[in-house]
């Protein structure tokens, strides 16, 4: 039988009486002891206990080894905060390694649901080695923790960087990581367990703080959500789905005692930024550097690997609680999620990068996501995303974007596309601001250092090329080629065909023929321009890698079809000699006879193309205001030619001036209708 | 056991039919007005019914059937084993891009992570794509029900150009990566 140790305490939040009890009274069936306890569970569950009442409480309990010392933790609810001290002489007992297995556990468990309201972690930080060396301990490995095994490299990774709630971020952590290992390792009884623990702890924790302050208050709500335990599903929805405020870890009283540390949330203006850097020290709640811009300013400049493993931890976690794997399973009011999500994708343009957090989310979100909620938001993110390696993007992105892609509307396949423009719009910045001489180093997220070579990248960008046009080939034909479809796509092709000019990437990819011809036999004169302008960038660039074939060695296969897409685009706008042999798109004549169109050769030229139709109608008007009949074959007739074309440069068609400026060469003799398509292109020999 | 044939009767000029299978009624009265709404330019016929087979009574009024639209609710246990027993009374014909599984729940809790794979490895088996929808509000369904009138639209042969079995290798469900074991 087990005595009562040293005292036993009656207390109201405002005194404590502590009445001694001489060592060796027995507790079973001591009324005394038993009305006292009742007396204390009473007030704790009620109103909390004070700082100094959690001390002593913790001690007594602790020093006890007994059914009470169990019974006291249960109802050791805070009301307002834990004193530091209370937490280390808890520890130094878990130390003593005479405490049974539970009590262990119970008491690791009551740190991490009080682990935000102790206040001040500096010295707690120094024996984190000491609580770690329990966890780590077989025997209480197999009760708190079944999946430490999985955890461990996360757990070790984190370890090396100091200052975390580590154990809080374990017992998350094998929760969001594989839940399905879970469900079949931890015993059914076993969980239920955990939870009533937790529940009653958080119930009571809450109830006990909504009378305190509400700073207080934000920072239980954030405890409960990351401290994630099955328990944590009974929360109210959305109820962190906010950026919280900034806290310092750092509270009044070591800032009094001398250290100078200058606190995030005095934080205001740029300048007040510039003399604390070195200072200033990471708040409690990594989550709360989104809310505001000069903390992200202090986020870039130290670069701290372990202040950007804390956020990304803090924004997985949330993003996978509140999107994956959400309570309700989606009935929840968006309004909050989108400004979330919008806060977090302006934070990353802030940054220009993506988060590792974000990047996982999207790749699990993306073979769940129905393709219509928060469209713009998920679409935003995956533009931000960071080079993926070539050898998993098909596997991550491509296959569940084209199952999305292909059974969605129009609009979702443009704004796709757009979104893939926008991720080849990022990794070619990146690149042109990492680019080295020889190799390539980029360092897309400090956090995850992603060593990428040229020839990586390279590839990746191939992938990425390669797969929108594959997409768009068969999308515009299952969307009858709309010119909205073909508009965005063609601003792809934009960006592709200035890769090595604009941003540096030795690289010429052309667009497969199901994206060109439909664009050239387009009937608005907007996408008709711009593959105009596409062509001219590209022979542009084709003809500076040419002159610099020492460094980038352009395929005889892409000077081949470039220079078959210039002959069809001539022939058919300028020559009139569309389809017949040699002129790039060939087709039969029979076949061309038999659909009845006179003079098919002619139907794509400038004046007659339907893109283009508008115009030479406007310009016959002007030219002969007084014809009854209109005649469109006279425009082609002498000087009128050249005064129609010009006329069509002064329409805005600017891609189609540069186009034809730069791949014709006008041949005076034969009285200006005739032209050749240039010959510089020709493959080097 | 009577099969369902996707080839034995002739189409009808204008018109899709398609077949959701499901046990939850308000969901699928809900989807199948949603994809009436949507498709003003053919005739759409929607026929419900909560298992396979169908009644042998009504085979001869019954039109072609472009798309069936297998309806998994994955909150139910239930759903998902009577799909995969109406699976068994379906014409491999329809397995050339004539199916599709529509996925509800998906990203709720109390879903058991297993429920979810097991269908994904009937999906990858089957070549069949799996669509998942937000069944909760509205928006959600209108999506759904355009996704599945394009799919329909495409299997019942009304977009020039494009088959069922074409689109179908394009969409077919894949095994998603596992992210965890890789990070």
């Amino acid at each position: 039988m087990n005595p009562v140790l040293c005292l036993s305490l009656c207390l109201t939040p405002n005194n404590v009486f502590c009445i001694v009890v001489e060592a060796g009274t027995p507790w079973k069936g001591n009324d005394t002891v038993e009305r006292h306890l009742a007396a204390v569970e009473r007030v704790g569950l009620s109103r909390g206990l004070s700082p100094q009442a959690v001390s002593i409480l913790l001690e007594f309990s602790l020093s006890l080894r007994s059914a009470i010392g169990i019974r006291v933790l249960k109802f050791l609810v805070p009301a307002s905060t834990v004193p530091e001290e209370a937490i280390i002489r808890g520890v130094s007992w878990l130390c003593v390694d005479k405490m049974p297995v539970n009590m262990q556990v119970l008491f690791v468990r009551w740190v991490l649901t009080v682990f935000d309201l102790i206040d001040s972690k500096d010295q707690l930080r120094a024996i984190y080695g000491f609580i770690f060396n329990f966890v780590t301990e077989e025997n209480l490995v197999r009760r708190v923790l079944v999946l430490l095994f999985i955890t461990y490299p996360l757990l070790e990774l984190q370890t090396r960087m100091g200052c975390q709630p580590f154990l809080m971020h374990l017992l998350s952590v094998y929760k969001v990581y594989c839940p399905e290992l879970v469900t079949i390792s931890v015993p059914a009884k076993m969980k239920s367990g955990f939870k009533n623990h937790n529940s009653t702890w958080k119930a009571a924790l809450a109830a006990v703080q909504k009378s305190s302050t509400t700073e207080l208050l934000s920072d239980l709500q954030l405890s409960v959500g990351v401290s994630q335990q099955p328990a944590t599903r009974k929360r109210k929805l959305h109820r962190h789905l906010t950026i919280p405020a900034v806290s310092s870890s750092i509270q009044s009283q070591s800032r009094l005692s001398g250290s100078k540390v200058f606190p995030l949330e005095q934080l205001r203006t740029f300048s007040q930024l510039l003399e604390n850097l070195h200072r200033i020290e990471l708040p409690a709640q990594m989550g709360s550097l989104l809310g505001s811009t000069v903390a992200l300013h202090f986020l870039d400049c130290v670069r701290d690997s372990s202040a950007f493993l804390r956020l990304n931890f803090w924004l997985g976690h949330l993003l996978h609680e509140e999107f994956i794997f959400c309570k309700d399973g989606g009935t929840q009011d968006l309004t909050e999620a989108t400004g979330f999500l919008n806060t977090l994708i302006s934070t990353q343009c802030f940054l220009q990068e993506g988060f590792a957090a974000t990047e996982l989310f999207l790749y699990k979100f993306l073979n769940i996501w129905d393709g219509s909620l928060l469209r713009p938001e998920i679409l935003g993110l995956l533009s931000n995303i960071p080079v993926v390696p070539c050898s998993r993007i098909k596997t991550l992105l491509f296959e569940p974007l084209m199952q999305l892609f292909f059974t969605s509307s129009l609009f979702f396949k443009c704004s796709v596309i757009e979104c893939l423009t926008n991720m080849l719009l990022k990794w070619l910045t990146w690149h042109s601001v990492y680019a080295f001489e020889d190799e390539l180093d980029i360092s897309v997220t400090s956090q995850t250092p992603m060593n990428m070579t040229l020839s990586g990248l390279m590839d990746s960008v191939v992938e990425l090329v390669h797969f929108v046009g594959r997409i768009s080939t068969i999308g515009l034909q299952l969307e009858g080629y709309h010119s909205l479809l073909l508009s965005f796509t063609l601003d792809f092709y934009m960006m592709v065909s200035d890769m090595y000019l604009k941003y540096d990437l030795p690289l010429v990819l052309m667009p497969p023929a199901g994206v060109f011809y439909p664009a050239l036999f387009a009937t608005d004169p907007v996408n008709l321009d711009k593959l105009c302008h596409i062509m001219y960038r590209y022979r542009t660039n084709l003809m500076s890698a040419k002159n610099q074939e020492q460094k980038m060695k352009i395929s005889r296969k892409t000077y081949h079809e470039f220079n078959q897409y210039v002959v069809s685009m001539v022939s058919c706008l300028w020559n009139s000699r569309a389809f017949q042999p040699g002129m790039g798109l060939e087709m039969d004549e029979g076949l061309l006879s038999r659909s009845g169109v006179p003079e098919p050769w002619t139907r794509f030229s400038l004046v007659y193309h339907p893109a283009f139709l508008g115009y030479a109608v406007d310009f016959h008007e002007n030219c002969w205001p007084e014809r009854m009949k209109m005649d469109l074959s006279s425009i082609k007739l002498g000087k009128r030619w050249d005064w129609y074309v010009e006329f069509l440069y002064c329409q805005g068609l600017q891609g189609l001036k540069e186009f034809m400026q730069s791949s014709l060469r006008r041949q005076s003799s034969v009285g200006g209708t005739r032209a050749t398509s240039d010959s510089q292109s020709q493959p080097p020999s | 056991m009577s099969l369902l044939r996707p080839f034995s009767k002739l189409p009808e000029l204008n018109m899709a039919n398609v077949l959701l299978v499901g046990n939850d009624d308000t969901f699928q009265h809900v989807l199948a007005d949603a994809i009436v709404k949507q498709e003003n330019n053919v005739n759409v016929n929607v026929r419900l019914a909560r298992t396979l087979p169908l009644p042998a009574e009504n085979e001869d009024s019954r039109p072609r059937i472009d798309l069936v639209v297998l309806i998994v609710n994955l909150r139910s246990e239930l759903s998902l084993s009577s799909t995969e027993t109406s699976l068994k009374h379906l014409d491999t014909g329809f397995f050339l891009g004539k199916v599709c599984f529509l996925v509800t729940g998906a990203r709720c809790t109390s879903v058991p992570h297993e429920r979810l794979a097991s269908l994904r490895k009937i999906a990858v088996s089957l070549h069949c794509p799996l669509l998942f929808t937000e069944d909760q509000t509205a928006k959600g369904i209108s999506a759904a029900a355009g996704r599945v009138l394009n799919i329909l639209r495409v299997s019942a042969g009304l977009v020039p150009l494009a088959t069922g079995l074409g689109l179908s290798t394009l969409i077919r469900c894949s095994l998603p990566p596992d992210l965890d074991c890789q990070d």
